[in-house]
């Protein structure tokens, strides 16, 4: 994460807790309910093996209140969570739920909705993507994003375009360093040959996509005119490292996003993108598809 | 099984968009992705893979068994055999521990062929199973019944000069006796300089349980999967030096103490390694 993340002070954990990520905290509080149910464990007894009372334990599930890190791992205990791959993933969500870290700064341009959708794409392993617009925001240049928030937002004072812009720079943080997210995206050819700026803009947005195509972790899918297939418009799809968490599917809307969590939802966009990924063309095809489209800005 | 299960209505578009993508028969390796804890499956493979249980409750421990034989497998192939170059027929959905991840934390400069027929099990593995910087990660779409395809297309990546570890994971069911899957192997095997070796794992006969369930499996519509018998996988090692403990239960192939070890009660999928002379 970005440059805002406070050290493991306990003060600066219990600072961090007040304005902890909303939906990361009802995530892992739904999984720790779910935990203590299947171990038949009311939520007195759960509350005293962590010092506290059933109506910390009801907070802590329903996402009312932050995590201590202490209280989960023996919770975790508690509820025979040995595995030490699903307890690090858990334990991966109290850092994200505790922690707004440089999220919170950004306040001021992410209303309430926007911000937890950032929060869970800060917590995600893998990002399915699809757009038939525009490039994904993950993936754009600063001068693409810049010229697509002029488009969406005329009278934004310059200010806040830059301000904007710094917030894209950190959430593509996450797609860097170590042990990076993964991102599997399926582009629209009219995505790729749309100008919000100008066709040197445009010509350096397709060429940062090419030099993406050479990471593993990022996967770039074409999907050309010639295909004729085409979903209603942007959809992502989020899976988190605790495999027992739900994955979450957004869809970009012209207001906004929409967020689907239902079982029915998720899976019926789950094999949208299936079928997306299915006819696009492989990842192996698209440096010589978006040069072609360079040659012909 | 008719109807989508989700119980979800599909606006025009998505219609469309679906045609081609059968929701409506199970399919298995979205079954097995179901069995194996993932999240790529639909609600047909559930109700598949909850049947399928229902009838045979063991196969849910056979198949992390199956992954866990894979992962030693794998192990002993790298570390003690010192294989670099992997041929995994049979790919399936992506999971935890997938064999060039395996293999490339053990040595980053593995190359490893990932074979399937399945466009959403390739459209998966080309955006998932992605290779170390050192090494190499390729996919072939070929289907089991064309061993030469399947060899041509390895070649662009694998040197056959040195050894190759041939990988048929739970995938040599899906021949019929009339195939001859016996000769298929043989034909894989052929092109594979001296030093190559197999692994070879798949369900048998001997739990008349899992029979009866895959039975009603079969005739749900999903492409059939045939059992064969103990000594029928055996003769696939045929003319190979078999790696000790020989081709046995998977469970008991060299057990690894550090692995919680699952209780099973049934012995049904058998496996091995063997040594092209």
């Amino acid at each position: 994460m970005g440059a805002g993340r406070p050290a493991h002070g306990l003060g600066e954990e219990m600072s961090a807790m007040q304005a902890g990520p909303t939906v990361v905290r009802m995530v892992l509080g739904g999984r720790l309910r779910q935990l203590r149910e299947a171990k038949g464990i009311t939520p007195a007894d759960a509350g005293w093996a962590i010092r506290g009372s059933h109506s910390k334990i009801n907070r802590m599930e329903t996402g009312r209140s932050g995590f201590k890190r202490r209280d989960v791992s023996d919770l975790l205990t508690l509820y025979g969570v040995h595995d030490e791959t699903e307890r690090r993933g858990l334990m991966m969500l109290v850092e994200k739920a505790n922690v707004p870290g440089w999220l919170a700064e950004y306040a001021d341009v992410l209303p309430g909705p926007a911000g937890t959708r950032l929060e869970l794409e800060q917590c995600a392993r893998v990002i399915r993507c699809y757009d038939n617009q525009f490039v994904p925001a993950l993936l754009q240049t600063a001068d693409y994003a810049r010229a697509l928030i002029r488009l969406h937002r005329p009278g934004a004072p310059p200010a806040e375009v830059e301000r904007r812009l710094g917030l894209l720079a950190n959430r593509q943080q996450i797609l860097r360093g170590p042990g990076p997210c993964r991102l599997w995206a399926v582009i629209d050819e009219a995505a790729l040959r749309r100008q919000p700026g100008n066709a040197a803009a445009l010509r350096r947005q397709l060429q940062k996509l090419a030099d993406i195509t050479r990471l593993p972790h990022m996967k770039i899918q074409v999907m050309p005119f010639t295909t004729g297939v085409a979903a209603g418009g942007a959809i992502t799809l989020l899976r988190f490292a605790e495999p027992r968490i739900a994955d979450i599917v957004y869809l970009d809307q012209f207001a906004g996003a929409l967020y689907l969590d239902k079982p029915a939802d998720v899976q019926h966009y789950g094999q949208v993108m299936d079928r997306l990924c299915t006819r696009a063309e492989p990842p192996a095809v698209t440096p010589a598809l978006l040069s072609r489209i360079i040659k012909e800005i | 099984m008719t109807g989508d299960q989700s119980g979800y209505s599909w606006n025009e578009a998505e219609k469309d968009l679906m045609e081609g993508i059968d929701t409506t028969v199970p399919h298995s390796a979205r079954i097995w992705n179901y069995w194996l804890g993932g999240k790529d499956n639909y609600p047909v493979d559930r109700a598949a893979g909850d049947a399928f249980l229902k009838a045979y409750p063991g196969m849910a421990a056979e198949a992390r068994a199956n992954r866990q034989f894979l992962s030693r497998a794998i192990r002993y192939l790298v570390i003690e055999a010192g294989v670099r170059q992997f041929l995994d027929v049979g790919t399936g959905l992506p999971t935890a521990d997938n064999t060039h991840e395996i293999a490339q934390r053990l040595n980053p400069a593995c190359r490893i062929v990932y074979v399937d027929n399945d466009p959403l099990v390739l459209a998966h593995a080309r955006a998932l199973l992605t290779s170390t910087p050192e090494g190499v990660t390729d996919y072939v779409d070929a289907d089991l019944r064309e061993p030469g395809k399947i060899l041509d297309a390895a070649a662009r990546t694998l040197d056959f000069s040195v050894p190759v570890a041939l990988i048929l994971s739970g995938i040599m069911g899906h021949i019929a006796d009339g195939e001859g899957p016996h000769a298929i192997v043989g034909r894989l095997l052929a092109r594979l300089p001296s030093g190559s070796y197999l692994m070879l794992q798949d369900g048998t006969t001997v739990s008349q349980a899992n029979a009866d369930a895959l039975e009603d499996y079969n005739s749900s519509g999903a492409i059939p999967y045939h059992l064969r018998t103990p000594d029928e996988i055996t003769r696939y090692f045929d003319g190979l030096d078999v790696v000790e403990p020989g081709i046995i239960p998977i469970q008991q192939w060299r057990p690894d103490p550090a692995e919680p070890a699952e209780p099973y009660a049934d012995v049904n999928t058998f496996g091995g390694i063997g040594r092209k002379k």
